[in-house]
């Protein structure tokens, strides 16, 4: 076997010129003391022990850490097939796939690993394939080494010399079809003493799609070249489906534990600005290499191009993995939850606590509040003008709990339609509005005991205007009241404890 | 003496062959069309400096060799029998599909033969007294759409082509002659199956096409690697790449053949 | 020893498996630069060094004999005296017996041990293809072709492909040791009371 590798290296030969490299290589410079040194540094001499035959796992699974501290030759088998799929619910698409899946298997070694990479093309494809994997050190990436014709298989070996996590993907013509068609998936290069553990490792990589079809276009959809050429996506997605990772199959954990995403970008177009709504990432390896950020809320992964994100999960519920070029979430299909499920931490995340009326415009709805305090330093003021004021604020001061039709709720907060509190005591009514009330009531023979705070942000004039509709409306009709009263009764009672007017 | 005589028989049988030509024919939908000379553009230019290709006329099989034609051939061939090819001219999967080595089976009959390899297809041709079209002869007469001689700048006879490639090659093959007529009286150049050329070996472009450089002179006589032209003929592009992946003893699911032949100057 | 030899013959026994057979089964007829026909097993029973090229090529032909010269004097004399080489022109229409003999003299190339042949234009193809060679035509009347050395072994079967040009290809070189190794070896182990 070894003797066919040569001949089949011969094909090589048909590789014209290109890619040639012929900048000078600068002299070392002084490394910094965290450099990693790169493939220069890579190499820990050859494979030991037996050969180990690659765990691949299909999307979203990540096989586990090599676990291993010496370099070995790894074996690499993957099959590329052409299979038909469904990219949205009614919608299939012939898909061309590294291992079955959109995207390809993930393949996981350890910096130094020598990989015996062999590709096999299954005999119903149409097409003929290759792969270039980022992670190789070689002409094309091993392009040319490993095209296959459909029904055939071939073979080639690198020394994966840098740590990171690359993107691979098919370059046969027309690359752009291929990659659009799904051949793509990550190779995790671990650094040699691995990577931390956490609780969880998910593999999501995002790809632009394009139908003949409209976006959700039922039945089955063919590649539209000029679409793509265009740049017009009718799908973004998160691992070749848009169920891919919702409904049943969203990716799952628990509060308190770790994730580590490996997000990966196939493009074959667009960027994406990867963003997870509602968590932030505590470390980012940012274009898949050594470095870190923190702290960051959205990363932006080149086509062909990869990430690595870490992020603790506190707060139970549903985290949506979205591409931030929003209309592509939400228009286009980039979409995948995380569910995490576990205790509520109220102290971090309360959930809702407040969902009332809020007067949204309030130049244009305060306008009648406005006028009634013009016509009031002038002396015009008509009870039409307070009721059409009074009528606002009441909306947006006292509805919530004395309710719109003024009847308050059984039990909790007292009516003021036909309230025998409210019309038998106008100054004390004022007085209720700008101190608040608390401790027992009796409203029309029944019992309250709530808590009504003061109303402290409201002026004279507003007062005025508040009680004035409150004394003549649902019923009621019992004159007007002015802001030299309410003038009065403020003067006269104790101002409530941090009162801010 | 005994090389000697081996070698009398062969330009015996190679004799025969010679005799025994002629394609049968009716006026109306002949079996192999004449088609005219013409200077074309092709997405694989003869040369760098060189734009068109000169075609000459030739004749073309209207529709691609079935399982059924290719059996008959195989009762003369032998040699080229799937229990009898020498491995040096066959993968495995040559003739897989067929029931028996000399059956096709019943549903078979009428498609396209495919697991074919190259040098079967010649074989094939050459007891016709045919040859397999040459590569631009191909891409010639497969630029016409029903109406025109050369659609290729037509967008929506270029999705049309592009349609069989949005489908996995996992279903039956349809039977020969099922699709219109180009405008050359050629049936199935797409949609159906991958074709051999006479030439499949000379594609010469890269096996990473990406790579766009001119020639390595130490490689390659001449002027090196051909490049890729009309990068948006993707349906064209996709049969140069599929064959140039193909060894000449490759067989797939997917490729089949038709033979052509030089027309006489003055018939 | 005995094993080690043996494990060298079960080697040589797996490669075979490997490969696709004889080129010798190409029924093309060859004119070698004499004129006499000749078939592809030329040179049967002997390792030979098989490549085509082209008489009027200016640069990597005249490099490929120099190649095969290379390895020829690389290789040790036991496995020389068996080594033979074979050209065979892709070029039919100007490579005439004529030339080819021409060419083969001011080379200094030895006709026993070197053969430079013509054939059919279908016979270059099938030759080609059996060898993995790629060639066009180009217009201005030269080729395009891929310049790969073949090692066959006594019945014609692949042994080794180089694209090395220059110089001699040391896995060519290892590649030839091995496929003469063999018949040495068998030659000990089936006469044993020789020494």
């Amino acid at each position: 076997m070894n003797r066919l590798l040569p001949l089949l290296a011969s094909s090589a030969a048909l590789l014209l010129g290109a890619c040639t490299n012929d900048a000078p290589i600068p002299a070392s410079h002084a490394a910094s003391l965290s450099d990693t040194g790169g493939s220069r540094k890579g190499d820990f001499g050859p494979p030991q022990g037996e050969p180990i035959k690659a765990v691949l796992t299909s999307p979203p699974n990540v096989p586990p850490a090599t676990n291993r501290n010496y370099p070995a030759k790894v074996v690499v088998e993957l099959e590329v097939t052409e299979v038909d799929m469904e990219i949205a619910e009614g919608v299939t698409y012939t898909f061309w796939t590294f291992g079955g899946t959109v995207p390809g298997s993930f393949i996981r070694v350890r910096q130094g690993d020598t990989v015996e990479f062999r590709l096999k093309n299954h005999p119903s494809s149409k097409m003929p394939h290759n792969i270039d994997l980022h992670g190789v050190t070689g002409p094309g990436g091993g392009a040319a080494s490993s095209f296959t014709a459909p029904g055939h298989q071939t073979q080639f070996t690198f020394k994966a010399l840098n740590q990171g996590l690359y993107v691979y993907h098919c370059a046969t013509a027309p690359v752009g079809m291929h990659v659009a068609n799904g051949m793509y998936g990550l190779i995790l290069v671990e650094p040699p003493e691995g990577l931390p553990p956490v609780d969880h490792e998910f593999y999501v990589m995002q790809g632009d799609f394009y139908t003949v079809g409209k976006y959700r276009e039922k039945g089955h959809q063919a590649f539209d070249m000029q679409k793509a050429i265009d740049e017009n996506a009718s799908y973004v997605l998160f691992n070749g489906s848009e169920t891919a990772l919702t409904g049943p199959r969203a990716l799952k954990a628990k509060v308190n534990q770790s994730v580590r995403m490996f997000i990966g970008n196939g493009g074959p177009n667009l960027v994406s600005s990867f963003h997870v709504i509602g968590e932030i990432f505590d470390k980012v390896q940012y274009e898949g290499g050594t470095r870190f950020q923190e702290n960051v809320q959205t990363t932006l992964i080149p086509a062909g191009g990869a990430v690595t994100v870490e992020f603790h999960t506190e707060v139970p519920g549903n985290y949506v993995l979205v591409d931030h070029s929003i209309f592509r979430a939400f228009n286009k299909g980039a979409l995948a939850i995380l569910e995490v499920s576990g205790e509520e931490r109220q102290e971090i995340y309360s959930g809702k606590q407040l969902d009332e009326m809020y007067i949204g415009d309030k130049l244009a709805s305060l306008a009648p509040v406005a006028e009634a305090a013009k016509a009031s330093t002038t002396g015009t003021l008509t009870k039409a003008q307070q009721m059409q004021a009074g009528a606002v604020l009441f909306k947006g001061t006292c509805s919530t709990c004395h309710q719109d039709t003024g009847q308050g709720l059984p039990n909790v907060f007292p009516p003021l339609a036909k309230s025998d509190y409210l019309l038998s005591d106008k100054n004390r009514a004022i007085a209720v509005v700008l101190n608040g009330l608390s401790g027992p009531v009796t409203v029309n023979g029944a019992q309250y005991n709530s808590v009504m705070p003061p109303m402290s942000q409201l002026n004279d004039d507003e007062v005025a205007n508040i009680l004035t509709y409150a004394l003549n409306s649902w019923g009621n009709s019992d004159g007007t009241v002015t802001a030299d009263e309410v003038a009065k009764v403020r003067a006269t009672t104790k101002r409530a404890e941090g009162a801010a007017h | 003496m005994k090389k000697l005589m081996r070698h009398r028989r062969y330009l015996a049988a190679l004799a025969l062959m010679l005799v025994s030509l002629g394609h049968a024919e009716s006026p109306d939908t002949p079996a192999a069309p004449a088609i005219p000379g013409g200077s074309f553009e092709s997405v694989l230019p003869p040369a760098p400096s060189v734009k068109n290709v000169r075609i000459q006329p030739f004749r073309l099989d209207r529709t691609p060799v079935t399982n059924e034609q290719f059996a008959t051939f195989l009762r003369t061939h032998p040699q080229w029998r799937r229990d009898r090819v020498a491995k040096v001219f066959a993968d495995e999967q040559y003739l897989s599909h067929w029931q028996a080595p000399l059956d096709p089976g019943q549903e078979n009959l009428r498609r396209p033969v495919v697991h074919v390899s190259w040098f079967a297809a010649t074989a094939y041709c050459e007891a016709q007294g045919a040859r397999l079209p040459r590569w631009h002869e191909w891409e010639y007469v497969a630029a016409a759409s029903d109406r025109q001689r050369d659609a290729r700048n037509d967008p929506a006879w270029r999705q049309q082509i592009l349609s069989w490639y949005s489908r996995s090659g996992r279903g039956p093959l349809p039977a020969v002659g099922g699709t219109t007529a180009n405008a050359f009286g050629i049936q199935d150049l797409h949609g159906v199956i991958w074709e051999w050329v006479e030439d499949a070996g000379g594609m010469l472009v890269s096996s990473d096409n990406r790579e766009q450089s001119s020639a390595d002179v130490m490689r390659f006589c001449g002027e090196g690697a051909l490049t890729m032209e009309q990068k948006e003929n993707y349906a064209t592009l996709m049969r140069i790449a599929m064959l140039s992946s193909m060894k000449a003893r490759y067989t797939s699911a997917t490729m089949g053949f038709r033979c052509a032949s030089d027309v006489r100057t003055g018939s | 020893m005995k094993r080690l030899l043996f494990a060298l013959l079960l080697l040589a026994t797996v490669v075979r498996a490997d490969t696709a057979g004889s080129i010798y089964q190409v029924a093309a007829a060859l004119a070698d630069q004499s004129g006499v026909l000749r078939r592809m097993d030329v040179y049967q029973g002997h390792p030979v060094l098989v490549t085509m090229f082209y008489g009027s090529c200016p640069m990597a032909c005249p490099l490929l004999i120099d190649t095969l010269r290379a390895t020829e004097r690389a290789a040790p004399a036991s496995e020389r005296s068996q080594l033979r080489l074979l050209l065979i022109s892709i070029d039919p229409e100007r490579d005439t017996v004529a030339n080819l003999k021409a060419l083969g003299e001011s080379r200094k190339l030895d006709p026993t041990r070197w053969t430079l042949a013509r054939t059919d234009a279908a016979s270059v193809r099938k030759i080609a293809a059996v060898l993995g060679i790629q060639y066009r035509k180009l217009p201005d009347g030269g080729y395009n072709h891929s310049s790969i050395v073949t090692l066959l072994d006594a019945n014609g079967e692949i042994q080794y492909q180089s694209s090395v040009l220059g110089k001699a290809d040391p896995e060519l070189l290892t590649a030839l040791d091995r496929i003469t190794q063999p018949a040495r070896a068998q030659r000990q182990v089936a006469e044993p009371s020789v020494r």
